[in-house]
């Protein structure tokens, strides 16, 4: 054969690599700051989590009712989370350049290309030893649930592995613009500028278009911070995690259209433009999915189960037209409490707005008005509640509300506990045990064969 | 026989061209030096040729059959000059990484270690490394690879005399066995004391490429050292 070898190309083992990768991050500092930097962080954010949740157990042990409303997952889980999203939009880019940016300073970047892997192996898998940085940055943050199992509070399996699942990707998704930042930088401290900027620019676009409609109601969508809203409401929504992963891989593609040197840029830029299409192309397809799951015990996104399986029956079409703005408070209540509900309960629904509030308070008093036509019978109502909605719709297709169903109340979990003494954990125990992981870490490997130690061949 | 062919690869940055139709060829087990002052476009030349850096003209042909830029690493390594691969791991762990992605036995990983004397420093970091073990950690990386063609920037800056000589030793025994090096070396007695044949580059142009029986014949030199024939040539 006259050609050079295929597998010097391609071929390699990635077990090496995949190790060579974990070892990088592992080798650095900033993986062991971000660790001891989130610990008090967490800590704190948990232990006023828990003195909250307390504080409203207390007088919920003697109601029912109230105890009803007290959940470990809006109580608990969600503050404490919040916190490590915090950490990891201002910390993690740090950790996830790492992976790249020290190659590129050092040089050693152009040994790495010429190793016999795929530019797109090699993206992924600095990618995965992203991942599972993020799975070491997170011990903390899951302390908290063995924490909170442990003073006797209740964690429900499927919404807390919802959260984990949003978080995760919400930390790969972090990753992979930082990975990309370190692709397109000549330096660290500018992928570091380049990451953050897209981080923190979330933020400032959350503040900017709050309450605005229109084209700022898009744009907020596009605000990384809007990846997680679902998950805290514990919804698996399936359209959410395709764009998420989408995008994730839009910029994984990039990453490996601008990884090796030697190409034109010319070329770079078309193949960027194609890989940005593509991600737009999944973004679209991801926008028209609907699919969701409601995964809360409470079952918050979900009517009753009686209700749930009559509206499942109905296959007409239902559209409902709504006279408000999106930004009324009105319309967040609706989507909420019925219009959320209703696209995942019925088979056949589509909802349109009418206008913005400027466009509609001018000219007629429909504004406020919610049109409901189904079968070809129509009604319209103001309310915002499931309780006036739901009858209407049983109405309107001819049939009686259904009996509800006995056993399916939600308890509540209540706790009254103190968790201040788990401060320590978090201030001296886990930060101790980080810093013993790191100095093992650093330590010179055993030379394990005689032959390297004594040059014999 | 002739196992790579460059021909009339050039590259400009903006105005300045770095290398301008530079053609050479090398054969199997050969030891070719590229001389030429600093900013003769000797790495440029090298990168070029590896196809780490785009070209504006030109071609590379592995035994007669054009080589695209992309199927490059499947032929040659190249051992770029001031590199400190993964200064914070240590020696040994690199060292190890480089022949576990080349499927290299630990016999050939402790040979490398062996013919480049790095046993002192396996469990240093490669931060913590002098200038001149650096330079032999990335020569052992470059015998650990199976690449018939290796390319290296100044592979003896950093070193002594002696050292010289002893990596010169590794290097003709490693040619012995069939390996082509070509070399950047802008010391010429350290390039004539290993090279079989020169390309003497100036101003990213070739001025001479022959052994030195060959540049002297060309030069009308007929003593001439490789300083004397360069001078002659440029």
């Amino acid at each position: 054969m006259r050609s050079p070898k295929t597998d010097l190309a391609y071929g390699a083992p990635l077990p090496p690599l995949l190790a060579k990768e974990l070892a990088e991050i592992l080798s650095g500092r900033a993986l062991w700051t971000m660790l001891l930097l989130i610990c008090p962080l967490i800590g704190f954010s948990f232990v006023e989590a828990v003195s909250l949740y307390s504080e409203a157990s207390a007088a919920a042990l003697q109601s029912p009712a109230a105890a009803a409303t007290l959940s470990p997952l809006d109580g608990i889980l969600v503050p404490t989370f919040g916190s490590f999203y915090v950490a990891v939009t201002l910390l993690f880019p740090f950790v996830a350049i790492r992976v790249l940016g020290q190659e590129k300073e050092s040089g050693a970047l152009r040994l790495l290309v010429q190793l016999p892997y795929r530019s797109s192996t090699l993206i992924l898998v600095k990618l995965a030893a992203i991942l599972a940085a993020w799975a070491a940055a997170s011990i903390p943050v899951l302390s908290t649930l063995v924490i909170w199992a442990l003073l006797g509070g209740h964690l429900g399996a499927s919404e807390t592995a919802n959260l984990l699942f949003g978080h995760s990707l919400y930390g790969l998704l972090v990753g992979a613009i930082s990975l990309f930042a370190a692709t397109i930088s000549d330096s660290s401290a500018t992928a570091a500028i380049v990451a953050l900027a897209t981080t923190i620019g979330s933020w400032v676009l959350d503040f900017t278009v709050a309450g605005r409609s229109g084209l700022s109601t898009w744009v907020a969508q596009l605000s990384l911070t809007q990846t997680l809203h679902s998950f805290e409401q514990g919804l698996l929504s399936l359209g959410l995690v395709v764009g998420i992963v989408g995008v994730i891989g839009g910029l994984a593609a990039l990453s490996t259209v601008w990884l090796p040197p030697g190409i034109p840029m010319r070329v770079k830029f078309a193949r960027s433009v194609a890989c940005a299409m593509l991600t737009i192309v999944a973004l679209g397809i991801a926008t028209q999915i609907r699919t969701s799951v409601d995964v809360t015990e409470d079952r918050r996104n979900s009517f009753a189960p009686s209700d749930q399986k009559l509206l499942a029956t109905l296959r007409l079409p239902l559209v409902i037209t709504v006279n408000l703005a999106p930004e009324d408070p009105r319309y967040i209540d609706l989507r909420r409490n019925v219009l959320g509900k209703l696209e995942r309960a019925m088979p056949n629904i589509s909802i349109a707005l009418a206008g913005s509030r400027q466009d509609q308070a001018g000219k007629s008093d429909a504004y406020g008005e919610i049109e409901y036509v189904y079968g070809g019978r129509s009604d319209v109502s103001r309310s915002t509640s499931p309780r006036e909605i739901l009858p209407l719709l049983y109405a309107l297709a001819g049939t009686q509300p259904p009996a509800p169903m006995p056993g399916a109340e939600y308890p509540g979990y209540p706790l009254v506990a103190n968790a201040d003494v788990t401060l320590i954990w978090f201030f001296c125990g886990l930060p101790l045990l980080i810093a013993l992981a790191w100095w093992r870490s650093h330590l010179p490997p055993a030379v394990k064969s005689p032959k390297l130690e004594g040059g014999q061949p | 026989m002739e196992l790579l062919r460059v021909v009339d690869l050039a590259k400009h940055y903006g105005e300045e061209a770095a290398i301008a139709g530079v053609t050479f060829s090398a054969a199997p087990g050969e030891v070719l030096g590229i001389v030429g002052p600093n900013g003769a476009g000797k790495t440029t030349l090298l990168e070029a040729t590896a196809g780490l850096v785009g070209t504006d003209s030109g071609d590379v042909f592995w035994l007669g059959e054009a080589l695209p830029p992309s199927r490059r690493k499947a032929a040659m390594f190249y051992l770029p000059d001031g590199v400190k691969p993964y200064q914070e791991r240590f020696t040994i762990e690199v060292l190890t990484f480089f022949g576990s992605v080349y499927r290299r036995s630990a016999a050939d990983v402790a040979s490398a270690i062996a013919s480049l004397e790095l046993q002192p420093v396996l469990r240093k970091r490669v931060s913590a490394l002098s200038k001149g073990y650096n330079r032999r950690l990335l020569l052992a990386i470059g015998l650990l690879t199976p690449h018939r063609v290796l390319l290296m920037d100044e592979p003896f800056d950093g070193f002594d005399l002696r050292q010289t000589r002893n990596i010169v030793e590794v290097m003709r025994k490693a040619a012995g066995g069939g390996r082509t090096f070509i070399l950047a070396i802008h010391q010429l007695a350290d390039a004539e004391r290993v090279c079989d044949r020169f390309i003497l580059l100036a101003g990213g142009q070739v001025r001479g490429i022959g052994s030195l029986h060959e540049l002297r014949t060309q030069t009308g030199i007929p003593d001439g050292s490789l300083e004397e024939i360069f001078l002659a040539l440029t």
